[in-house]
């Protein structure tokens, strides 16, 4: 099949804005979306640049926009957004070349949330794990998932509107600590998310929720959060 | 160097977001349309004379009105559905279904006024 594909092009040598390429390839309805991307690099224009790592929805580099929505490019099949494809930027990070954004602002705000197991206690007796309960460990089950693509982020309106916003990934990093009943900096993390750029700047838009590829529900998550925050229970 | 952080209105708009966030544009709508309208009431009653009048011919319209109770009424429903929402973080598991519920709300709830504001203004 024909697969025709708009990419956001911007050249920080060159171009003063940006604009858009179209290319026609042929392709498969079960390529994915990095299939594409790679071929147009391979055969057509070297000169175009994406993130990749993984190329199975692992590692998060390869965010974007396409149709409009953001997604994965390892993860979207040409069959599930049709043969015409755009591809843009993700929105609210500066671009830096053609696809890739600035990232540094978004692990700026992850880093907040004091990403890392906070416990002060001394080990249990036999010295080995801190143990904890099934159902304690589901409380945060789906937030370990998140491997910060940034899709939930840069499809938030409130982020659009303000950078200083924590963002839906941050605050989803930090519920994955806040509810770990083996972690102890709770109380610590839920003053960094009452302060005004933090969950306050959710107004439940769900796009976060629609855009994450590891379908956590993030909004659900934040509402947890808020919830956590106004009664002061964990 | 790079392309400044920007996302004008435009490219926001045409984030194609799910059906969350199209209640979420409308609730700004509602709440822009509820200022301006108190905006208009009081600089019609602070100016008065003939400016007064004109503001409020603007207000009293028909057109005016069904826009203005769009507003309220939508802005009221998904406020409402937000509220729940947040006071209980897991119904936001259902967060389509509740705002399918708002819609079957809403659509007959206006529909019904704005037929009856419509006919009473036609017909006056
Ligand atoms: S390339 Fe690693 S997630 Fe897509």
């Amino acid at each position: 099949m024909e697969i025709t594909v708009k990419i956001f092009r911007y050249n920080p040598e060159t171009d003063t804005r940006g604009n858009y390429v179209t290319y026609k390839i042929e392709g498969d309805e079960n390529d994915r979306v990095l299939d594409v991307l790679e071929y147009i690099k391979g055969m057509r224009d070297g000169t175009l640049a994406f993130r990749r790592s993984c190329a199975h929805g692992v590692c998060g580099s390869d965010a974007m926009r396409i149709n409009g929505r953001n997604m994965l490019a390892c993860k979207t099949l040409v069959r599930d957004v049709g043969a015409n494809i755009t591809v843009e930027p993700i929105l609210g990070l500066r671009i830096v070349n053609d696809l890739i954004v600035d990232m540094e602002p978004f692990f700026d705000n992850y880093k907040k949330m004091l990403p890392y197991f906070i416990n002060e206690s001394p080990l249990p007796e036999d010295g080995r794990e801190r143990l904890q309960t099934v159902e304690d460990r589901a409380r945060f089950d789906e937030t370990t998932k998140c491997i910060l693509c940034a899709c939930c982020t840069t499809s938030c309106p409130s982020y659009w509107a303000n950078g200083e916003y924590y963002g839906p990934a941050a605050i989803v990093t930090a519920h994955r600590f806040i509810f770990d009943s083996r972690d102890e900096a709770a109380d610590e993390r839920l003053q960094i998310l009452a302060e005004t750029d933090g969950v306050a700047r959710c107004h439940t838009a769900y796009n976060c929720t629609e855009a994450c590829p590891r379908e956590i529900k993030v909004t659900k998550a934040i509402g947890e959060v808020k919830m956590a925050m106004m009664t002061g229970k964990v | 160097m790079g392309l400044k952080r920007d996302v004008s209105l435009s490219v926001g708009l045409r984030y194609k977001g799910p059906s969350g966030y199209l209640t979420y544009i409308l609730h700004r709508i509602g709440g822009l349309g509820m200022a301006i309208f108190i905006s208009v009431h009081i600089l019609s009653a602070f100016l008065g004379g003939k400016t007064g009048v004109y503001l409020n011919g603007i207000y009293e319209n028909w057109a005016f009105q069904i826009f203005i109770f769009f507003c309220v009424l939508f802005h009221a429903i998904n406020g409402l559905r937000i509220t729940i929402l947040d006071l209980f973080p897991k119904l936001l598991e259902h967060q389509t279904e509740a705002i399918w519920l708002e819609w079957a709300e809403f659509i007959p709830l206006f529909g019904v006024a704005a037929y009856v504001i419509s006919s009473a203004g036609l017909g006056a």
